[in-house]
């Protein structure tokens, strides 16, 4: 038994030197990553332009998800170097966070296919999610068919479900009959399958479904981009204080270099 | 000094045996000590969340919305002193026992009649198809039933099965689109029975032939040679399969958070036919969908508390189990 424990001993030794000396020889400083989903599609995309610029060469990333909370939780903790949060700070934050705006994305309202609704207002959605005052598509102007509506939305903690709070609901919660889902995919499914559904998802997630205006401006990036689309939330990158090093390089290519404003602008707002 | 069955008790060089004996000794132990650090761990955790509700938090009484409690403890201000417990998971706990137990019963008649055609009735080309296929479903991840619960049962529930009328009838109450306990259970039946079946197949073929033999000699016909000697024979391993089963259906989370419904709300059997298509969400499920939220400390204290709940009941029912084939097998005759 030793000798075979003893030879594989040895065995991981050699492998793990193997993978020690080259990453000893570039010795790059790792930038750890760590947060929301709906930004992790973005963050990838630009930490993977950063590291090939000159500045950048030093540099690896290590990205985590787990959601805006998680980033949050993280960064004050001093497990990751960036949190990514889709949220707005909150007042239960922990302290001394300090939170970049990066970039912006829409929240778009969504029907079945088969309802064709063309546009709603803040009213109807909070007599819908939040009343419910309104609980048939037969009193809702516009929609194409009638019956039951059926409500989806996320779990309270994500970020998606925070935002739409405090931008269509004007800040109270929606009701607890509100189906609960755990991501945008869920809730653009769920939507896709039933006729009656209507739901809130990022602007990423709404092939197959009815995207619906909202107060009279249609949810796209375009409109998003000239602030006439009310829906629109912020991506951030929380630091624990003021961004140093290889952080705040980093942030600052993405605020306001122009590769990186090209690779926002293909699913997301830039912020200029 | 020799012992009697020859082998040198302290001799320089210990016998293989003894080391892969110390060895064996050795890792039951830290399986044993990582089950108490486990349960100890999530109890410390979870403690908060049920001093502050008491039996309200299992109370079918105790009023309030799992839901609106979930997010009021998750939007707990940051100062420790005002954070929020309130939390009564009836419906979760009710959605967890339901789905569970209707999966079970189901699984265990569906599960015990194929075991018995496939050790006594099926030809043997066919024999030779069914068990491998019976352990491969076994071990199929729960992710692809959920997907295939959202992408056809759900869709198939919410098309034929519910009418426009039963949905208008509880608008604004809860949304009757396919989403529902009964297809959460429904495919807890599917995921759950292979694993039956493939215990009570073996079990079935321990009962010695000549127990069989002895039966037919006495004028029954087969169906009731299986039905009296056999099934009976092999109690005991049909409440390990179903403990087995109950304890794989209590822990399934992700399938069941994606087709359930995703409300905390206790489906009514009152309500009628509407019941069996009524949205509800287990505790397992529960926790997945919030796990983002762990980072609040009130809150990751409740999602705690409900593992505690699953820990409890899981190790309930394995004790329960082993009761009951303890008593089995006290009073039967049993070769198992």
């Amino acid at each position: 038994m030793s000798r075979t424990a003893a030879r594989l001993l040895a065995v991981i030794a050699a492998v793990s030197l193997l993978a020690a000396v080259p990453a000893a020889a570039q010795a790059k400083k790792i930038i750890t990553i760590s947060g929301s989903t709906s930004v992790f599609p973005l963050e990838t995309q630009l930490a993977r332009a950063w590291i090939k610029t000159k500045k950048g060469k030093k540099y690896g990333f290590r990205i985590l998800q787990g959601g805006s909370n998680v980033g949050i939780s993280d960064v004050a903790h001093g497990r990751v170097s960036i949190g990514a949060s889709s949220r707005d700070p909150a007042a239960g934050d922990p302290g001394g966070l300090v939170f970049t705006r990066i970039a912006r994305d829409a929240i778009c309202m969504i029907t079945n296919n088969a309802n064709q609704l063309g546009n709603i207002n803040q009213a109807t959605i909070k007599g819908i999610f939040v009343g419910p005052t309104i609980t048939n598509w037969g009193s809702v102007p516009g929609a194409t068919i009638s019956g039951s509506i059926d409500p989806i939305g996320r779990a309270p903690t994500s970020g998606t479900h925070d935002a739409f709070k405090n931008i269509f609901l004007g800040g109270t919660n929606q009701g607890s009959f509100v189906a609960a889902k755990s991501s945008n995919g869920l809730v653009q499914q769920g939507v896709q399958s039933d006729p009656h559904a209507i739901g809130y998802v990022s602007l990423a997630f709404t092939q197959g479904v009815n995207t619906v205006a909202y107060n009279g401006v249609a949810c796209t990036l375009r409109n998003a981009a000239s602030f006439q689309y009310g829906g629109v939330r912020s991506f951030y990158f929380v630091t624990r204080g003021a961004p140093v090093g290889g952080v705040k390089k980093f942030i600052n290519w993405v605020l306001h270099n122009n590769k990186a404003n090209k690779i926002i602008a293909t699913d997301w707002v830039p912020l200029h | 000094m020799r012992r009697p069955d020859g082998l040198d008790k302290a001799g320089p060089r210990k016998s293989k045996d003894q080391r892969a004996e110390l060895m064996l000794g050795a890792l039951a132990c830290i399986v044993l000590a990582l089950i108490a650090g486990m349960i100890i761990f999530v109890f410390q955790k979870a403690w908060p969340s049920f001093s502050h509700n008491g039996l309200d938090w299992f109370s079918p009484w105790a009023g309030g919305n799992v839901d609106d409690q979930l997010t009021a403890i998750f939007e707990s201000p940051a100062d420790p002193s005002h954070y929020v417990y309130t939390m009564h998971a009836w419906p979760l706990l009710f959605a967890t026992a339901l789905i569970t137990l209707t999966a079970v019963v189901i699984g265990t008649v569906f599960a015990l009649l194929s075991a018995m055609f496939i050790v006594e009735f099926a030809p043997e080309a066919l024999r030779r198809v069914l068990e491998p296929v019976v352990r491969l479903l076994a071990a199929v991840p729960s992710v692809i039933y959920g997907l295939i619960g959202i992408l056809v049962v759900v869709h198939f529930f919410d098309q034929h099965l519910i009418s426009q009328g039963s949905k208008d009838s509880v608008a604004g109450v809860v949304a009757l689109n396919g989403f529902s306990w009964g297809v959460g259970a429904l495919i807890l039946t599917v995921m759950i029975t292979p694993i039956m079946i493939a215990i009570v197949v073996d079990a079935l073929r321990a009962v010695p032939t000549t127990w069989r033999e002895g039966a037919v000699s006495l004028g029954i016909n087969r169906w009731r040679a299986l039905w009296t000697v056999s099934v009976r024979a092999a109690r005991p391993a049909i409440v390990a399969a179903a403990v087995l089963a109950t304890a794989r259906a209590l822990g399934e989370a992700i399938m069941l958070s994606m087709v359930t419904g995703s409300v905390g709300f206790a489906p009514n059997p009152l309500d009628g036919v509407i019941f069996f298509v009524e949205p509800a969400r287990p505790l397992a499920a529960t926790i997945v969908d919030n796990a983002e939220g762990l980072s609040v400390q009130p809150f990751a204290q409740t999602l705690y508390a409900l593992a505690a709940v699953l820990l409890i009941s899981a190790a309930f029912l394995s004790f329960a189990g082993w009761y009951i084939r303890r008593r089995l097998r006290a009073y039967t005759l049993s070769p198992i």
